[in-house]
């Protein structure tokens, strides 16, 4: 066998072993009515505007809530483990990870996606002419 | 839309001749691709072809850099009537950031990137000797079609409409209906949208164009080497591609590292690296041009591994137009943080990708058999098989990113198939790679170590040989695990494999740098590769450093620590405005803020302690600040400050804001959600709270802040209330809440006294118990002559004399005006009163006085030229019941916090000193291979 081959099965072992062991990093996008309490996963929505955003930086400045809609329509209370991001109002979805516990979705990772966040859907007038 | 409507003030020839230079530069380009490839396929030695191929680059490049130069014009003089400067300037946008804004958007990013191919194109044209035309078709069929992602056609096919390319010389008005539009003379209401103001920094104006010249320079060596195989010229290119990867690989990485800095420095992720999609793809590039680098190495000096570099090159060069297509397409849309805006020109970046894939592989196949080679393998004892062997880690390394990088792609594959497809995402990114890269560090740091030591052509080695290699491997290994030791005093490196990792790194630190000292024929290849090697290491010791040993000076207090899991500390405190906090060894004082255009800076102050010898440390501030968006309305940005030192930076941003300062909306809807209760008082009088109380000491009629200044007619009144506190003996705050009329509006202005959360204001009604407005007032007719006398309201005004000094805020004198000024003296603290009395162009008018302590309200209304008789008018205000209606809100949140997050991060200098004494080694091997093509 030449030293190619041997390089060749290496990397294959390697390969195989690198796509078992990485799968397990991998979560699914499931929507709220899937969530089997306790377990991560990952839930793609957007943000329920008609509901409160609770951010209290007095008082608990590392956390805030949301109301959350999935891509059913179902609507959970969602409490993040971070300072609010600015502009978080105009968020258009949002992506989170995280644990189902109860009726609330305790988010580990959050990520916000803005793609007309600076630009605007109205032409803009000047204030005075 | 509305054809028939002439419009006023738009500047049409530079859009018209900007399109046509779209359409030139793409026509140009694809026929100099053509032309080029006819004189490869002639072989004669007639040159007119190649002679047409330049005539058409240089066509193409003329119109594509006088489009550039349009499009900077119409940006220059905001020329809003084109939909690319209205998305991308504004007025008040500093002419600095043009450049950032130009290549903002998709279109201009295009631009500077076939900008860099034209530059190179030149180069080449100049300076590839025989291998022009064969480069010059790869230069020029790229160029066609990035030239083809601005020409903005609409096919139909079916129901389908493909989009080829987007125009950025269209008029705002063919790009968007809006009824503003059918106004003629719409220009004068336009306003650009602006550059984000998270770009309005250096960084955006250094960062891509580097980035770019980077992805420009890797389709260089492509160039060569799809060029020389279509030329069947299979030897002569290796030297000229090593030179240009050499340098590619140098910018490359310097423009991605620029990133990483700009991450750092400006943007709050906390970081330098994130494996963030969008700067994987930008690194594998990068990784796989590198294992190019080295397999051409030995292809140049072996004639080995040729086909090899040949993939290599064309890899790294697909991969850049791969990472294209997933940040400009939106694929990566749930995964990335770089927020990208579709386009609509999925399709058009797919068929490119799936063209510059093809083409090479032909290529490939078709002459892969006539390359040369050696059918004798390379011994384990030569360098060449461990460069190969090296190469084939990069390799491996940069399909493990790219796949976990694509995982959006696959979900949205099998979307196609199977509607119900559940996509899968990677919970957490950052571990992920880290797991398998640090075997890649590793393994890359020994390669680099002993590989640096063995020779070209090595068939075997002696005993003797062997066992002195050995020895000084030992030896090499020996000093790292001694540094290893000694970095552990300083940092941690919690479990073995990163001990492992940075025991591997320092091999080849030393390895590579004894073979520096050892070597007396050490040239400038020898000096570049030990810098590159021996950078990498550092590099990677500074990541661990900094990265696994980064501490966060704001997560909750030490005594939290083991009672709740660490995910679930908190990152950020807490700060009130001057009242030190302490936590993990430091005091942390929020001093005060300033605003400057944009900009508020909050002020705080570092002060570490040592608890244990009871030892201060010198203090430091940090101004962390937030940018405002153009109409100040909003918070738009959040940028840190960072403390460098040479073994550690501090870093620092803040988090969060009360949710009043963040926003207008918020500050009004917070308002509203207050429960004010209206107390009605006289001087003297307290109102009661939960935790504290306040009397009303005074009433000003002279307010002053920093929100009120009375001008012209303007009137204000103000409420001074002390409070106190139940809790706090000591404290005592005096608040001053103004009611002002300006411009006949009332404007409250309420005072929130943090520390009670007591917010108070004055009920409008308040106004008028003090003041009676002109029009209710009564006044009462007086004729005196000058020393004369009157009594008005139990109060005796003598006309005393006249003044010059016509300073008065209502009254600006013009040249031809008579004008006289009356002083009209009685009991008071305020001065006289002076009323005025002008004649402007024959007709006479009055400007009034008013004491507004007393209430009392003068003006001179006719001077009789014949008796020198005054005639004054003299009212006061009805203040029968001039009680102050405080309005008084409990429960208000405070206003003076700020949420601050501070880390530090160990040994950074070490990861950017690295990097850049790597880059500094590509940039060595560059010149030394530059100088030597040249002799």
């Amino acid at each position: 066998m030449n030293k190619k081959t041997i390089l060749a099965i290496i990397a294959l072992i390697a390969g195989i072993a690198i796509i078992v062991i990485g799968s397990k990093d991998v979560s699914t996008y499931k929507n709220f009515s899937d969530c089997v309490e306790g377990q991560s996963v990952t839930v793609s929505g957007f943000l329920d505007l008609n509901k409160d955003i609770n951010y209290d930086p007095e008082n608990s400045p590392n956390v805030f809530d949301f109301y959350m809609n999935d891509k059913n329509g179902t609507t959970k209370k969602v409490i993040v483990k971070q300072p609010k991001p600015q502009d978080f109002e105009r968020t258009e979805s949002i992506v989170v990870t995280g644990k189902m516990e109860g009726d609330v979705f305790l988010a580990s990772e959050m990520l916000l996606k803005c793609p007309s966040k600076y630009k605007e859907d109205e032409i803009r007038i000047r204030a005075e002419i | 839309m509305t054809p028939d409507i002439q419009y006023i003030g738009e500047t049409l020839w530079p859009g018209k001749l900007a399109h046509l230079c779209v359409i030139l530069s793409f026509v140009a380009a694809l026929f100099s691709a053509f032309a080029y490839r006819k004189q490869v396929k002639t072989k004669i030695e007639d040159y007119s072809w190649r002679r047409l191929g330049r005539a058409g680059y240089i066509i193409h490049g003329i119109a594509t850099i006088t489009l550039i130069g349009l499009l900077f014009y119409m940006m220059g003089s905001l020329m809003y009537e084109y939909a690319y400067v209205y998305n991308h300037v504004n007025d008040e946008l500093p002419k600095q950031y043009i450049l950032s804004a130009f290549w903002e958007g998709q279109e201009g990013s295009f631009l500077l990137w076939m900008f860099w191919h034209i530059i190179l194109g030149f180069i080449l044209i100049k300076t590839a000797g025989k291998f022009e035309s064969a480069t010059m078709i790869f230069m020029a069929l790229i160029q066609t079609v990035l030239a083809s992602m601005l020409l903005g056609l609409h096919i139909e096919v079916g129901d389908f409409i493909y989009k080829i390319g987007s125009n950025p010389t269209l008029l705002l008005r063919d790009t968007f209906a809006a009824p503003i539009f059918q106004t003629a003379d719409y220009l004068k209401l336009l306003e650009g949208t602006g550059l984000n103001p998270l770009l309005q920094n250096y960084w955006m104006t250094i960062h891509p164009p580097t980035l770019f010249l980077g992805f420009a320079s890797v389709t260089v060596p492509f160039a060569f080497a799809a060029g020389a195989y279509y030329s069947k010229e299979y030897v002569d290119w290796l030297k000229p591609a090593l030179k240009w990867s050499l340098f590619s690989a140098g910018i490359l990485g310097l423009g991605i590292l620029m990133g990483g800095a700009w991450a750092y420095e400006a943007l709050t992720f906390g970081g330098y690296w994130a494996w963030d999609p969008v700067e994987n793809m930008s690194l594998v590039p990068w990784i796989i041009l590198v294992a190019g680098v080295h397999t051409n190495l030995v292809a140049r000096n072996m004639r080995r591994a040729i086909n090899s570099t040949f993939i290599y090159y064309a890899l790294a060069f697909v991969l850049v137009l791969y990472s294209t297509y997933l940040t400009r397409s939106g694929i990566l849309g749930d995964t990335s943080v770089h927020s990208f805006t579709e386009m609509g020109l999925e399709p058009q970046l797919i068929a490119m990708v799936a063209l510059f894939l093809l083409i090479p592989l032909v290529i490939l196949i078709k002459n892969y058999k006539h390359v040369p080679s050696i059918k004798k393998e390379e011994s384990i004892y030569s360098r060449e098989f461990w460069m190969f062997v090296g190469a084939l880690i990069l390799l491996f390394s940069g399909v493990i990113i790219t796949g976990s990088t694509s995982l959006p792609v696959f979900n949205s594959i099998m979307a196609q198939f199977d509607p119900t497809f559940e996509g899968s995402v990677i919970e957490d990114p950052i571990p992920h790679y880290n797991k398998f890269q640090i075997w890649v560090a590793i393994l890359i740091s020994i390669m680099t170590a002993k590989t640096i030591h063995l020779f070209y052509k090595k068939e075997k080695m002696t005993s003797k040989q062997t066992r002195n290699f050995a020895i000084k491997q030992l030896i090499y290994f020996g000093i790292a695990a001694a540094l290893t030791y000694l970095t552990s005093l300083w940092i941690d490196y919690y479990e073995w494999r990163y001990t492992l990792l940075t025991l591997c790194c320092y091999y080849t630190i030393v390895a590579n740098f004894a073979l520096l000292f050892s070597n007396l024929k050490a040239n400038g290849k020898t000096l570049a590769a030990v810098l590159g090697h021996a950078g990498f290491g550092l590099m990677i010791i500074g990541t661990v450093a900094s990265g696994l040993n980064e501490e966060t000076i704001t997560s909750s207090p030490f005594v939290m620590r083991g009672l709740i899991p660490q995910s679930e500390l908190g990152e950020s405190v807490r700060l009130i405005k001057e009242s030190p906090f302490y936590v993990n060894d430091y005091w942390l004082t929020y001093e005060g803020d300033s605003t400057n255009g944009y900009t508020r800076n909050f002020k705080v102050k570092f002060q570490k302690k040592d608890t244990v010898n009871d030892k201060s440390y010198k203090p430091f501030y940090l101004e962390p600040n937030i940018l405002y968006n153009l109409e100040l309305t909003k918070v738009a940005a959040f940028n840190p400050d960072t403390k460098h030192y040479i073994d550690k930076d501090i870093f620092t941003s803040v988090r969060g804001l009360p949710g009043a300062q963040l926003d207008v909306e918020n500050a009004k809807a917070l308002e509203d959600s207050l429960d004010y209760v209206i107390k009605v008082l006289n001087v003297g009088d307290t109102i009661k709270t939960r935790s504290g109380y306040g009397v009303l000491k005074s009433v000003s009629f002279n307010p002053e802040s920093k929100d009120f200044l009375a001008g012209g007619n303007d009137l204000g009144l103000s409420a001074i209330v002390e409070f106190k506190s139940f809790r706090d003996k000591e404290y005592t705050e005096r608040a001053e809440t103004i009611l002002g009329l300006k411009d006949n509006l009332l404007f409250q202005y309420p005072y929130l006294v943090n520390d009670l959360n007591t917010k108070i204001k004055l009920d409008e009604s308040t106004f008028d118990n003090f003041f009676t407005q002109e029009n209710e007032l009564k006044y009462t007719e007086v004729k005196i002559k000058t020393g004369q006398a009157f009594d008005f309201g139990g109060k005796t005004f003598r006309l005393t004399g006249f003044s010059d000094n016509f300073d008065n805020k209502n009254y600006k004198a013009e040249p031809e005006d008579i004008a006289i000024k009356a002083q009209l003296s009685y009991d008071t603290t305020e001065g006289p009163l002076e009323p005025i009395f002008v004649i402007r162009g024959k007709r006479p008018f009055n400007i009034k006085d008013y004491d507004v302590k007393e209430g009392i309200h003068v003006r001179l209304s006719y001077i009789n030229p014949e008796n020198d008789e005054f005639t004054f008018l003299i009212a006061k205000d009805d203040r029968i019941d001039p009680t102050v209606n405080l309005m008084v809100a409990e429960g208000a949140p405070r206003d003076d916090i700020i949420v601050l997050q501070a880390k530090i991060f160990p040994g950074i200098n070490l990861f950017w000193s690295g990097s850049l004494m790597m880059l500094l080694g590509f940039f060595i091997a560059f010149l030394s291979n530059r100088n030597k093509v040249n002799a």
